[in-house]
């Protein structure tokens, strides 16, 4: 067989289809990938070091620019984190309705990854549909809190504002329409043979690769290890209610299509409930306007979108968090990228960017 | 973090690594050892049945202005348990051993300690900054840094325009 010259490609960060700003270097063996390395940085704005500087409280918004497409689970992780260390007890019906936007939002973050897996595999049609229905998830939020991203809804203590009275209907009525747009995807996309082909038995992954790599959410669901922070903690009120974690078998770019697809069913179910059983009550707890938890410290983690997000905090008793550490779960999943990548073709390691669904607000923080 | 380790599990842990301390009154209490035992003590917690400690959650650094504070979160899935281990380091020269033998997921994790906070790992296999460029001098997590204003900017004095 020819030897080639084994030469370095780089992609990114400016590249359509590396989802924002993420640089990869692909050594290359002809179109092979003996090696990705991703090089992450360019959208670093030191949140961590902000949060330093302001009061628990005025950190919420802050975190909605971590995962910008589902800043609702970047609050409600950070806010569990402060209740925990000040000792703040939740009214119930804020649960209910933190998981009602929290899971609502993952099915608005699942969109835009099947929208952009569709479009980054060259269907342009699954992408305009995909954020077509998206958009009425931002409807149900800009209804909830007047915005449709960055919502600085869920708050320390419970949510901003009580859900206004229409919503129940309006959420009703897009658990209805949302079977019809999943069967819809079902048949351009899951049913399109060039987008099987693109995605069955690339860039698989063993369940002892996933697990060296430290990767969480669908990411190791693909593999099928049931890792789910909901079902692990069983934080908030999720043990009240029913849901499934759709597992993958073979752990390729086709089980992490799959596993978010029947991820966005099971958190409509979530929703679904939540509405159901919503009980009376307040919002938001009561609590000194100026928080000063007791020292010492907490590491607390929900289930982002993306896998397990996590908030170390340590107090020293002042207004201001002495050191906020955030475990971000894209951050961490990209250590699988060279394990997805190798021995690949060039334009595989597109699927693999897109299957492994980094948000560069997250990984750069 | 809802159950913690037992406290007869730390005893056992006391008696295998002596250097090991933690206060046995708290409710939570974290693991202090050495930063020449860090390795042992964790591939001892993830091997050694009674432990299991598989997963490695969270890898992280302080800075106590006099000392810096290695933390590490592991967690047990299948007991559901957690134990946070600490290592106190020097403040003018931090360095401690890399995990990334144990835990190979711990290697971003680490370059971002290195790159944000400045403490060096032995043993690290591609130790580089992460998330800051290349020729950025000083370590913008450390309480001491202080933030160089870029040059078109000017601080407006309280009282004056």
């Amino acid at each position: 067989m020819p030897q080639t010259e084994t030469y370095t490609l780089s992609m990114g960060p400016q590249h359509p289809s590396t989802h924002g700003v993420l640089q990869v270097r692909l050594d290359l063996d002809g179109e092979t990938i003996l090696k990705a390395t991703p090089y992450m940085g360019y959208l670093h704005r030191g949140i961590e070091k902000l949060l330093e500087s302001r009061t628990y409280v005025q950190g919420v918004p802050y975190t909605d620019r971590l995962d910008y497409v589902s800043s609702m689970n970047n609050n409600l992780g950070y806010c569990r984190a402060v209740e925990e260390l000040a000792q703040i007890e939740v009214p119930e019906r804020a649960e209910y309705i933190r998981v009602i936007v929290a899971e609502l939002n993952r099915i608005a973050s699942h969109l835009v990854f099947i929208g952009s897996l569709a479009i980054d595999l060259g269907a342009s049609t699954g992408m305009l549909y995909a954020f077509r229905d998206r958009e009425k998830v931002l409807d149900l939020f800009d209804l909830v809190c007047g915005a449709r991203m960055t919502f600085h809804y869920i708050r320390v203590g419970g949510v901003s504002a009580d859900l206004p009275p229409e919503f129940a209907a309006k959420c009703d009525e897009f658990l209805k329409v949302l079977p019809e747009f999943m069967q819809e995807y079902e048949d351009i996309l899951t049913g399109n043979e060039i987008f099987q082909y693109r995605l069955k038995g690339t860039s698989r992954m063993t369940k002892e690769q996933a697990l060296s790599h430290n990767m969480t959410g669908p990411n190791i669901r693909a593999v099928g290890i049931p890792f789910d922070i909901r079902k692990v903690d069983g934080y908030g009120v999720y043990p009240k209610l029913a849901f499934d974690v759709p597992v993958g078998e073979n752990g390729d770019n086709w089980d992490r299509y799959r596993v978010r697809y029947l991820e966005i069913y099971e958190s409509a179910k979530l929703v679904r409930q939540a509405l159901d059983g919503l009980p009376e009550g307040d919002f938001m707890a009561k609590f000194p306007k100026a928080l000063r938890p007791p020292k010492g410290e907490v590491y607390s983690r929900t289930e982002g979108t993306r896998g397990e997000l996590g908030f170390y905090i340590v107090s020293d008793g002042g207004p201001k968090p002495y050191r906020v550490h955030i475990r971000r779960p894209s951050f961490i999943n990209l250590q699988g990228l060279d394990d997805m990548c190798r021995g690949m073709l060039i334009g595989d390691s597109v699927a693999a960017f897109s299957a492994i669904d980094p948000l560069m607000g997250e990984v750069d923080c | 973090m809802k159950a913690y380790i037992d406290a007869s599990l730390l005893a056992i842990l006391k008696e295998k690594f002596p250097s090991a301390e933690y206060d046995s009154e708290a409710t939570q209490p974290a693991v202090y050892v050495p930063a020449a035992e860090i390795v042992a003590v964790l591939s001892f917690l993830r091997d050694d049945e009674r432990f299991a400690f598989a997963r490695l959650e969270n890898l992280t650094a302080v800075d106590y202005k006099t000392y810096f504070e290695m933390v590490y979160h592991l967690f047990n899935w299948t007991a559901g348990v957690w134990i946070t281990v600490k290592v106190k380091l020097d403040h003018e020269q931090p360095m401690v051993a890399s995990v990334t033998g144990v835990f190979p997921g711990a290697e971003f994790e680490e370059r971002e300690v290195y790159d944000l906070m400045g403490v060096g790992f032995t043993g690290h296999p591609d130790l580089r900054r992460i998330l800051l460029a290349d020729d950025f001098e000083g370590h913008p997590l450390r309480k001491d840094y202080v933030q160089i204003m870029p040059p078109h900017v000017r601080r407006i004095e309280k009282g004056g325009r």
